[in-house]
């Protein structure tokens, strides 16, 4: 009897997650999806370099009213495969000017970006002032958010200054020159990498934790949406009320919640076979450092327990949410704040890339909603196991707590008429009906 | 065994009260009305019976058992509001529902076509839900309902939206299910079907049951009306013997006017006739109009509101 009845609710389980499987996989949106993240990781692969090889080098001008001589320091300095800025003559009323507040009236028609006719049109320029010891560098800049050519003109010319002081102190120029150009060689070690020097497959687990991060989040993400709006079409067209009165709402949930994962996990999968021939095409030997990079420190074993638990938590929250309202309108009232719990941790995955000890990255891995992607972020760099352990019984618990309560409320909002508001949520969870 | 029992059963939202204290049963195979106006209590009630909200008081014994939920893939239900999946087409709704209630796929496929056909759907079988009118998307979900054959069939509103002709098909659907065995409960606030399927109904108003019976004991609770044509003095009305109201329902050429003579609880209209045509009162035509449902319903939820008022 007990066999028969755990083997029809299966069924039903098995029923309404494969219904929901297949109704979003003969949609456009997902072979949209499956397309869009090889897409996007290829574009974001090439596009800095490309924007970067794209954009026009800046015309630089320097006025050197210090008597320094540090015009060459600075073109020197400028050089480079993609140059910083290409050094071109100061317009003549500039660079006859007698203070660097006549130098600057003369040039800021020329920074315009109109310049007067058969003038240069500049981007940027240095006016140099002040005593060969103490030169005073006015930087002018059509682009005010660009710090890069700031900072190497103002590096040069700390340089030219040092070299002016050394030079007044008596010391040889070449010598100078010597001692400027001498920069050590340095290579990069840690206990962590195999041979002890880090190269790109010592990196590769932490490379490979911040991607799975950011999969477990697009999955939630994308996986959440389609839930949401899945609820809500049988909310609104009351389907959810027959099926309530077919299956239980643990069936119910669970198999929308499991044909979804089903959904994002196609996709995944999708996406890692297209990354795997393009690995395979581009560089052959790292197939069995991706293989070894994702068995260090268990991160594939782990990664699919917070994947899962992350994904049951983040999924029930908006199944329950969606169970309330008939519109995605009146979901949004409530899914801002939540969005904004998802994007937190994510704005953190870089520090704890960098940084998986700090001890910000730490605390904020312990607390549930954040654990799942911070955690793996941080499994790479292999922290302590209890850390491990621990951050995943709370986050299993708190999964239960989460599941358990949005199963209520979803019961009542299935049920229910009117608009979403907090209170008939938390009322809803707390079994009080909506 | 009845098919349904409802004892002492209430269901409270917080200081509201959608259902009080009610009690009755539903033989099987019967087809049973439960009317009320909106806001009666009756899918409040329904979704008891359905286990999908807990009575805050009562029991509830459905095809024999109280644990509600064990018995859902013998009941089929249809919800007042309706809707199915857009995208899905109607055969593959109902293989879909039927295995929801633990029919197997080529069961359900083989069942669900025979009967969409029956209805006339058989062009509309593999066509998206979104491509049918509402008339045929209501047929399919009633189908959706039934075709994992249950014993106990729930109706919440069944013709609400249906024209003419849709009602009366879905009028001997209801019988054909009842003439199988299959226990029919709908819910309505239209009277007239009620009227000509129902052997027993509950009537419910504010929560509360105001009548549990018969449709003819129900028809009894409403006041018999003789209507007589003429050229009658009201004053002269009003003395005849048994009546307990006259109201002029409108007039006529020549003086004569008809009037609407409502008897005492008891009265007979045969007296009352007698009685008029001794006072030799100028009467040209009569008739005597038996109470329908619908008076019944009108005046048992008056009663009622009386009863609240005091």
């Amino acid at each position: 009897m007990i066999r028969a009845t755990a083997a029809a609710s299966l069924n039903r389980l098995r029923l309404i997650a494969t219904r929901e499987f297949l109704s979003y996989l003969r949609t456009p949106g997902f072979w949209l999806s499956l397309l869009i993240g090889p897409i996007l990781a290829g574009f974001g692969a090439i596009a800095p370099g490309m924007m970067h090889q794209a954009a026009p080098t800046p015309l630089l001008s320097v006025i050197d009213l210090s008597g320094t001589g540090a015009t060459p320091t600075i073109a020197a300095a400028l050089r480079g495969q993609k140059p910083l800025a290409r050094l071109v003559q100061p317009p003549m009323a500039a660079a006859t000017a007698a203070s660097p507040a006549a130098a600057a009236r003369a040039l800021r028609p020329y920074l315009s970006g109109e310049p007067p006719a058969g003038g240069p049109r500049l981007d940027a320029a240095a006016i140099l002032s002040g005593t060969p010891q103490a030169i005073v560098v006015d930087f002018w800049s059509r682009d005010i958010n660009d710090p890069d050519l700031r900072l190497a003109v103002r590096g040069a010319t700390a340089q030219a200054m040092q070299q002016a002081r050394l030079r007044a102190a008596g010391l040889d120029p070449n010598l100078i020159a010597q001692v400027s150009a001498a920069a050590p060689q340095v290579q990069s070690y840690s206990p962590r990498a195999a041979g002890g020097q880090v190269s790109l497959k010592d990196r590769l687990p932490s490379l490979l934790g911040l991607g799975m991060a950011f999969v477990l989040f697009f999955a939630i993400f994308t996986g959440a949406g389609i839930l949401l709006n899945s609820v809500i079409e049988e909310k609104s067209s009351r389907i959810l009320e027959v099926l309530l009165s077919s299956a239980t709402v643990p069936e119910l949930l669970g198999g929308k919640i499991l044909g979804v994962a089903g959904v994002a996990a196609s996709i995944i999968a999708g996406w890692a076979v297209m990354g795997l021939l393009a690995i395979n095409r581009l560089a052959p030997d790292m197939i069995p450092a991706v293989g070894a990079a994702l068995m260090t420190h268990g991160l594939v074993i782990w990664f699919a327990l917070f994947f899962v638990l992350g994904y049951l938590m983040y999924a029930s929250v908006f199944a329950a949410i969606g169970a309330f309202c008939e519109t995605v309108r009146e979901a949004q009232t409530l899914l801002g704040p939540i969005m904004l719990l998802i994007t937190l941790p994510v704005m953190f995955l870089s520090l704890a890339l960098e940084h998986p000890d700090a001890p910000l990255i730490v605390a904020l891995s312990w607390i549930p909603p954040f654990t799942p992607f911070l955690m793996t972020a941080r499994l790479a760099s292999g922290p302590p196991l209890w850390q491990v352990l621990g951050a995943l019984v709370l986050m299993a618990a708190t999964t239960t707590a989460v599941v358990s309560l949005c199963a209520r409320a979803f019961r009542a909002g299935a049920l229910s008429t009117g608009r979403l508001d907090l209170k008939r949520l938390i009322g809803g969870m707390l079994g009080r009906a909506a | 065994m009845a098919a349904l029992e409802l004892e002492g059963v209430g269901k409270r939202y917080g200081e509201f009260h959608a259902v009080r204290d009610l009690t009755f049963s539903v033989e099987p195979g019967s087809i049973f009305g439960f009317l009320g106006p909106n806001g009666a209590g009756k899918t409040s009630t329904l979704r008891m019976v359905l286990g999908l909200i807990p009575p805050t008081a009562g029991r509830i014994c459905v095809l024999g058992s109280s644990q509600v939920r064990t018995r859902l893939d013998r009941i089929g239900f249809l919800p007042e509001e309706r809707g199915l999946y857009r995208l899905m087409t109607p055969l593959d709704a109902v293989v879909y529902f039927a295995g929801l209630k633990g029919v197997g796929a080529s069961v359900a496929r083989k069942r669900g076509r025979a009967m969409l056909e029956a209805q006339g759907l058989g062009e509309a079988i593999g066509r998206p839900m979104k491509a049918l009118s509402k008339g045929m998307a209501q047929k399919v979900q009633l189908i959706c309902a039934l075709v994992h054959e249950p014993e106990l069939v729930i109706l919440d509103e069944p013709f609400s939206g249906l024209d003419p002709v849709n009602q009366q098909g879905l009028e001997a659907l209801i019988r054909d299910l009842a003439g199988q065995g299959s226990t029919v409960i709908f819910s309505t606030h239209v009277m007239a079907n009620a009227e000509r399927l129902c052997e027993r109904i509950v009537l419910m108003a504010k929560g509360r049951k105001v009548f549990d019976g018969t449709v003819a004991e129900a028809r009894a609770a409403a006041p018999t009306r003789l209507v007589l044509e003429g050229a009658l003095d009201p004053s002269s009305l009003s003395a005849l013997p048994g009546l307990a109201s006259v109201e002029r329902d409108g007039g006529h050429a020549g003086g004569s006017a008809l009037y609407s003579l409502q008897l005492a609880p008891g009265a007979s209209p045969q007296a009352v006739l007698k009685a008029a045509l001794q006072r030799d009162l100028d009467i040209s035509q009569f008739r005597m109009e038996t109470p329908t449902l619908h008076d019944a319903f009108i005046v048992l939820t008056k009663a009622h509101d009386g009863h609240e008022a005091h």
